[in-house]
């Protein structure tokens, strides 16, 4: 194994497991967060989760100390290895039986177990095995080769950072501003059609029209076409005539095409009632109940 | 309820009740009628609506069975509904759409009245539907990447072509997506689509 790589992986591991080990052992949020895990479920019961999530935290912190105290022996390494392995056990069976559960790797906000969580256990896994190969101590190493040495961590670092979700706002998201600002916002250009359905719909809501017909209506949108400049909208309805009992009803709404709550904070409706059954407009007077008003003269 | 043929409900009936419509309907405009602002309502207070609103029925689960226009729906709380669908029942998912679109294994929400049968007729029913709080990690052409909660699930939010629109604050619902920015707080009104647990969304509502 290269020196630089196997000597200094015993620091890389040590690090990464000192703090996720800590996180979890002294976490404060471990029992919360134990509780959406398949511990909970293996264990059958949520306080025992969390005391076994913070066993494995106070392992990590031993084997930590350990890679870091005694980096050229084979013990700590191979110690590190296996609980890379455990946890790719555990992330197996927690992804077959659980797949919506939180993998508690890092002891903070967690998304269900995805690739990331995989990779972090595999590298947990594989630096173990490094640093088992481990000739001398990592501070002399880094002695010997100080540039070097940096940038193998530093490499190290990012790599990690790259599978640890946690850190994402620190460089994913500006990231991906920057190459929005760079390349441009791939959704820009889709806006400036025709006025969304929803926005004649939402305009309509908002207006008398619709608070007037309102206790006729008890459908949502039926159905939806426009026609010579008009949006028609059709609601379904029971109409109550005096005297003829309740009718199905439909009720339809013709609106402006090209009106939203943008262009006009009165919109002109025309609302019309029609029988579901014989088709005939039935007179409705809408605005009898909304107090004493005139209404427009009828559109022919 | 009336039986319903497909040309009834077809181009011609549009055609019919456009002319319906905009022949002889009334016209509420409120240039007549005075500003809808928040001091008209006041001074005209509004009706109580149709009493038979407060008897609505609610029913929402998921959708074990259809048969015929009766959808079988296990709640979410181990009761059971039986949902009748009308020619006159809404249906939404994603956008409004037909009784044809429902598919078993679909959530729902309905709205309706209870039927001595012990159905209920149903005057609304949302296929699907979610109402999310998000962050928005990731914007692409066709998608926005989500998280929600304080466990940050990852949410992928489908932007479907005339149907998703943004609402920005003092702004109508446009089909624009272009404001919408990374690590912005978002309110996702959608459609849960099971097979791959991503959302197609119908509102994005940002800036409020």
């Amino acid at each position: 194994m290269i020196p630089i790589v196997s000597d200094l992986a015993p620091l890389v591991c040590g690090v990464l497991l000192a703090v996720t080990g800590a996180s979890k052992l002294f976490g404060r949020r471990t029992a919360q967060l134990a509780a959406n895990t398949v511990l909970v479920r293996v264990l059958n019961d949520g306080r025992r989760a969390g005391l076994a999530l913070r066993a494995v935290g106070a392992a990590e912190l031993a084997v930590a100390a350990a890679l870091l105290a005694v980096p050229d022996t084979v013990a700590p390494g191979a110690a590190t290895a296996a609980l890379g392995a455990g946890f790719v056990a555990y992330l197996g069976y927690a992804r077959a039986t659980a797949p919506e559960s939180s993998c508690g790797c890092s002891a903070k906000a967690e998304g269900p177990i995805g690739v990331r969580s995989f990779a972090r256990a595999g590298l947990v896994l594989l630096g173990g095995a490094v640093a088992a190969t481990a000739s001398g101590p990592w501070w002399s190493e880094a002695g010997r080769r100080p540039g070097w040495s940096v940038a193998f961590v530093a490499a190290a670092a990012v790599l990690l950072c790259a599978v640890s979700a946690d850190l994402d706002h620190l460089w994913l998201l500006p990231l991906r501003r920057l190459r929005i600002r760079v390349f441009g916002n791939p959704l820009a250009g889709a806006g400036g059609g025709p006025v969304p359905v929803v926005a004649s719909v939402e305009l309509l809501e908002q207006s008398l029209a619709w608070q007037a017909a309102s206790p006729i209506v008890r459908s949502a949108l039926l159905d939806h076409w426009d026609d010579e400049g008009w949006r028609l909208l059709r609601f379904a309805g029971v109409y109550e005539a005096p005297g003829r009992g309740a009718r199905p009803v439909n009720v339809l709404f013709a609106l402006d095409l090209a009106a939203s709550i943008d262009t006009t904070a009165s919109p002109a409706v025309r609302v019309s009632v029609i029988d579901d059954d014989t088709d005939e407009l039935v007179p409705v007077d809408l605005l009898a109940a909304t107090g004493a008003r005139t209404v427009l003269p009828m559109a022919r | 309820m009336s039986n319903d043929t497909p040309d009834r409900r077809g181009l011609d009936r549009r055609r019919f009740l456009t002319t319906a419509a905009l022949g002889g309907a009334t016209i509420v405009g409120a240039s007549a009628l005075g500003g809808l602002d928040a001091d008209a309502a006041f001074a005209a207070p509004m009706p109580s609506l149709d009493p038979a609103i407060a008897k609505s029925a609610f029913a929402e689960g998921r959708i074990s069975q259809i048969n015929g226009s009766v959808l079988e729906v296990a709640g979410s709380y181990g009761d059971r509904h039986l949902i009748q669908l009308t020619n006159a029942t809404s249906i939404w998912k994603l956008r409004p759409t037909t009784a044809a679109d429902i598919k078993v294994g679909d959530g729902l929400y309905a709205r309706g009245v209870d039927m001595p049968d012990g159905t209920i007729a149903a005057d609304a029913v949302w296929v699907n539907i979610v109402n999310l709080y998000c962050t928005v990690k990731g914007i692409a052409k066709d998608r926005l990447h989500l998280t929600h909660g304080a466990q940050e699930h990852a949410v992928v939010g489908r932007i479907v072509g005339d149907t998703t629109t943004a609402s920005y604050l003092g702004g109508a619902l446009t089909s624009d997506l272009s404001r919408v920015r990374i690590g912005q707080s978002a309110q996702i009104l959608g459609a849960w689509r099971p097979d791959d647990d991503s959302i197609d969304i119908a509102r994005v509502t940002v800036g409020h």
